[in-house]
């Protein structure tokens, strides 16, 4: 409690404690993302055509797969931000429960039917690339069973939340959720190397460089760099539309639709 | 076996999918401004009939 | 920070603690079942009835496969460098089955040694190039699949 009195005592805030608690500010946050969505689309628009037009174009084939290996810069892309939404979801969520912060809970809150696209779009991807190259469209090895794990996780995040009316209440739920499913993340990502199974290892590590030829590995690159936008874009949106519909009756809501061209 | 049948219908249901993840939140969008609007109008019915 | 928000910040992640060392443990035990295939190692060092369903996974050992006149039966010879297994399969093959390649195969052994097999998936490695790649690095003598069957 002292430390609290101490903070408002004093006379100026440090310009990013101060943007953070702007960020917090519903309108002020509806104001500020609804700038650069559009930039933030027309970023990702650019990055994805860039990326498949060198990859689905330009780009060789496999000497193996052949022209199934195409099918690589959506699924690999889409995987990684699988994962990568997940792990902010649950960030966010340690964050809204802990702190209590209302647009860190929407955030984390809104990225969770994105995840589960992604992660929809990784299963079927990654099953129509097996067919031609392993002979079947499925099997329950560790990775592709982990990874329907994060789907069910996604799912259920989504579902806990709408399940409860009171929409705070609801979100504490789900971010629990979100938090303690957040151990598939580990075992997704190892599984290739604990286990034996059917899926390939890891071709691409930070650490250790990638055995994916660079005319392969770019494109497959620049994609993985797109999606991040195509997630940030998709997440503010969402955002603000929860905002909306949460504020219904506030006036800050009103002036917002006021403005607009009816 | 060709495989381009399999790379189209990976692709087709990806668009398919993101775009759907990405246009679902304007639907929701414009209903929830539609409520707005309606309450507005409830809760100022002088604003209305004075233009 | 205030008293509250330790207080809840210890509770989340005392739960966190919880679930990891459950989930760890959870995993070790299933750790047998996880497996989707076997080595002919794991084979020679664990073996398994003849009769019992199971999965091999190897290298298809160069110069091994035969197939049989009459038609869709093939033999060939799974490998993971200090073991290998004779396998016999009936049925069409993957695009991707050749030798040196990846394969898992479903079925059991008889009783002489031999598995008999009623599936066969190839299995990819974490290789990936073009095909003018792939030929610069043979002729320059590199081995262009990874030899460890994973």
């Amino acid at each position: 409690m002292n430390t609290n009195i101490a903070v408002k005592d004093k006379p100026r805030k440090n310009a990013l404690v101060l943007f953070i608690h702007k960020l917090g500010s519903p309108p002020w946050f509806y104001d500020f993302t609804g700038k650069f969505i559009p930039w933030l689309w027309l970023i990702f628009v650019g990055l994805a055509a860039w990326a498949l037009y060198l990859g689905l174009v330009r780009g060789p084939a496999d000497y193996l797969q052949g022209e199934s290996v195409r099918i690589i810069y959506l699924h690999v892309p889409a995987a990684w931000a699988s994962l990568l939404i997940y792990a902010s979801m649950a960030v966010m969520a340690f964050i809204a429960l802990v702190w209590r912060i209302r647009i860190v809970e929407i955030l984390a809150m809104c990225s969770a039917p994105i995840g589960a696209a992604f992660t929809i779009v990784t299963l079927t991807a990654g099953s129509l690339w097996g067919r031609p190259t392993w002979g079947t469209y499925w099997v329950w090895d560790a990775r592709l069973t982990s990874e329907l794990v994060l789907l069910f996780l996604y799912l259920g995040v989504i579902g806990l939340y709408n399940a409860i009316d009171e929409p705070r209440k609801a979100a504490r739920a789900a971010c629990l959720l979100a938090i303690v499913g957040a151990v598939n993340l580990p075992i997704i990502h190892y599984s290739v190397k604990w286990w034996n199974t059917l899926h390939q290892g890891s071709s691409v590590s930070l650490l250790g460089g990638s055995s994916i030829d660079a005319s392969i590995l770019w494109p497959m690159l620049i994609m993985a760099f797109a999606v991040k936008f195509y997630y940030l874009a998709n997440l503010l949106t969402r955002a603000r539309v929860r905002l909306l519909e949460q504020d219904l009756r506030k006036g800050w809501v009103k002036d917002v639709v006021r403005e607009q061209r009816p | 076996m060709s495989h381009l049948p399999f790379i189209w219908a990976a692709y087709s249901i990806g668009t398919v999918v993101l775009l759907w993840c990405a246009f679902a939140p304007l639907v929701r969008k414009k209903s929830a401004v539609r409520d707005i609007r309606r309450l507005i109008q409830l809760e100022e019915p002088a604003r209305d009939t004075d233009t | 920070m205030t008293p509250t928000r330790k207080r809840r910040l210890i509770a989340l992640l005392l739960i966190l603690a919880g679930v990891g060392v459950a989930s760890t443990v959870a995993f070790y035990s299933l750790q047998e079942n996880l497996l989707y295939f076997q080595s002919p190692s794991d084979l020679a060092m664990q073996p398994i009835p003849p009769g019992r369903q199971f999965r091999l996974g190897g290298l298809v050992k160069p110069g091994s496969v035969t197939r049989a006149q009459d038609g869709l039966g093939t033999r060939f010879v799974v490998t993971d460098g200090p073991k290998e297994v004779e396998v016999e399969y009936v049925g069409i093959l993957p695009d991707l089955f050749r030798e040196g390649q990846g394969v898992i195969a479903r079925g059991a052994l008889d009783g002489n040694g031999l598995f008999e097999a009623s599936e066969v998936l190839a299995k990819h490695d974490e290789n990936y190039m073009p095909p003018e790649v792939a030929e610069a690095l043979e002729e320059s003598g590199h081995t262009v699949r990874s030899s460890d069957g994973r």
